[in-house]
């Protein structure tokens, strides 16, 4: 009797340490004195952070030139490809192919270094892109109010509308293990979440996690996004990196270093994806934390 | 020589674990002889219209003495399974059927709901909690699921009385906020709450509810908290701060409430001890005689 009743007390306990694994503070990632250290500056508006799976960071600066720019974890920065100019969102996909959005040339290519890009689909405004790990893209057109989905595995490249009347759709991005999808909006406070249905097609939508707002009435200004692997997301916005549990309970807002400067663009990268890394205007910064990022491809 | 000092080592030992957070459940909480027992069933709940796409398990408990003759009270609990469960913290239709037989409570039937999770639909993705966003924000949309997805349900089966003074709903940490919750969107459906170590923190914005309660006109709700001294202090808030300034301000606007404060951590335990205590609190005037 008296062993049951400690075996069921240890029970609720442990149940409910489990639900508190979702508060977790900033200083539970973040790593104290460790800041914000300039990659890249002198650019004109940095955007479109991405990695490859060596840890290598890539960026582009979507208002400044046509180049896509590679920095190695090590620091080393050189231009990519050339000749892309205005991306403002790009992934890593299946078998390594690089996609960007190229919003005012109005498509999205699959780029490789020496090669002419290779036409994804066109007619279309996009801002930020995802790329499944089995070749599903989706990715927000801002101006429509629209998420759209494309198979990648299918031959003709049928166009879906698969989420709309969001007020501004931005940034896009995975869950850890790949079964949900982010939307950020530029405008509301929103960060919708919808589950990827076994066609790709997109279900049971609800706005999961709220952005902080720098007054009410004030736009988010909801950005990129980026997961780390215990499944919490991490936010670009006007007051800086939002950082949310994996129950889409904010933790905090993580300072950005040019706080004048737009904030559109986060990824982890390094040797192992141990840094993030942030467009903040006419700059890159990176930052170790404690969390690393998965890969999805 | 080595075995007494051991002993008063333990004798000490033992005083120190139980100086803090050391409830036991009364009497009321264990079965006794000749009291009829309710009937507990388990049911799946998948068609929400007011969360598309959510899951979850459910508990009807029904008293021994129900025969539909007569409208029966009504009380919700947040996180079901833990309430429902007479080996748990509060083991409710253990102290349901004491309590009604006694006549110290109304005839009332329980649901235990938990809270919904949304499945993958991807093969090895992690289904969608949605505990959090159900019991931690500040909105009417879970107290529109109880009444328009939960009540058809009972409804069909059972007798349940329109009059929001006999219906009472009760939960735990997020669950406890979202039982308040439901009574001050909604005090047309329900009017009486208990709260064990309410999440009056900011989770989702909890912590503004002292702030609404002191500048909104008085609604009619009545409402038990139980907190406790070493209840959480972290990124959300402090559970004991956040629980006093609700307190503070349910007096300052008049409410009917009752508050304690005990030496607690954020688990059911005290609130478990008591809530034969609370019941007898939250219905003592119901029905009217």
């Amino acid at each position: 009797m008296v062993p049951s009743i400690y075996c069921i007390l240890f029970a609720g306990v442990f149940y409910a340490c489990s639900t508190l694994a979702q508060d977790i503070p900033l200083n539970r990632v973040l790593i104290k004195d460790e800041g914000w250290e300039k990659v890249v500056g002198g650019m004109k508006f940095c955007d479109a952070c991405c990695s490859d799976r060596l840890g290598n960071f890539y960026f582009s600066d979507a208002k400044g030139g046509d180049t896509v720019m590679k920095v190695t974890p090590s620091g080393e920065v050189s231009d990519y490809i050339n000749g892309v100019p205005g991306i403002s969102g790009m992934q890593f996909g299946p078998g390594g192919k690089l996609y960007a959005c190229q919003g005012r040339s109005r498509r999205i290519v699959a780029l490789s270094p020496g090669k002419i890009p290779e036409l994804i689909v066109a007619e279309i405004r996009p801002n930020d892109l995802v790329v499944t790990k089995d070749g599903h893209l989706y990715f927000t057109e801002t101006s429509t109010r629209r998420v759209y989905h494309l198979d990648l595995n299918k031959a003709g490249k049928r166009l879906r509308i698969v989420a709309s009347d969001i007020a501004k759709p931005n940034g896009i991005a995975l869950t850890t293990d790949g079964g949900t999808l982010l939307v950020s909006d530029h405008m509301d406070k929103e960060v919708w979440v919808f589950r990827i249905e076994k066609d790709g097609s997109l279900g049971h939508r609800a706005p999961y996690a709220c952005l902080r707002l720098r007054s009410k009435n004030h736009p988010s200004k909801g950005d990129g996004i980026e997961v780390d692997d215990q499944g919490c997301f991490y936010v670009a916005s006007d007051l800086g990196l939002q950082m949310f549990d994996p129950t889409g309970r904010i933790s905090g807002v993580i300072l950005s270093p040019q706080p004048g400067k737009p904030l559109v663009s986060v990824v982890f990268s390094g040797k192992r994806l141990e840094y993030l890394y942030i467009a903040n205007g006419d700059a890159v910064f990176r930052r170790k934390i404690q969390s690393k990022g998965v890969l999805h491809w | 020589m080595k075995i007494r000092n051991l002993l008063s080592l333990l004798g000490m030992l033992s005083m120190v674990c139980n100086a803090a957070d050391d409830y036991q459940i009364g009497p009321d909480s264990h079965r006794k002889e000749a009291v009829p027992v309710g009937e507990v069933t388990k049911h799946r709940f998948i068609e929400s219209k007011i969360y598309p796409g959510t899951e979850r398990d459910y508990w009807i408990y029904v008293p021994a003495q129900y025969d539909g003759s007569k409208p029966a009270s009504l009380m919700v609990f947040q996180d079901g399974q833990w309430y429902q469960n007479i080996r748990g913290h509060s083991r409710v239709p253990i102290v349901f059927d004491n309590l009604i037989h006694s006549g110290e409570i109304p005839l009332t039937i329980g649901l235990f709901i938990n809270p919904g999770v949304i499945p993958a639909a991807k093969e090895g993705a992690k289904p969608r909690r949605n505990r959090s966003f159900e019991y931690d924000t500040l909105s009417d949309q879970y107290a529109r699921f109880l009444l328009e997805d939960m009540m058809p349900i009972l409804k069909r089966e059972y007798n349940i009385t329109d009059d929001p003074e006999g219906r009472a709903i009760c939960g735990i940490s997020s669950g406890g906020i979202c039982a308040w919750t439901v009574a001050w969107q909604r005090p047309d459906a329900f009017r009486k709450v208990i709260s064990y170590v309410g999440s009056f923190t900011n989770i989702r914005g909890g912590h503004h509810y002292p702030a609404l309660i002191r500048k909104t006109e008085h609604k009619p709700i009545r409402v038990f908290l139980q907190d406790g001294e070493n209840d959480l202090d972290n990124l959300h808030g402090s559970w004991p701060l956040g629980n006093r300034q609700m307190a503070a301000a349910l007096k300052f606007s008049g409410y009917d409430f009752k508050f304690v404060m005990g030496d607690g951590g954020h688990n059911g335990k005290h609130g478990g001890a008591i809530f034969p205590d609370m019941l007898r609190w939250l219905w003592r005037d119901y029905p009217k005689k």
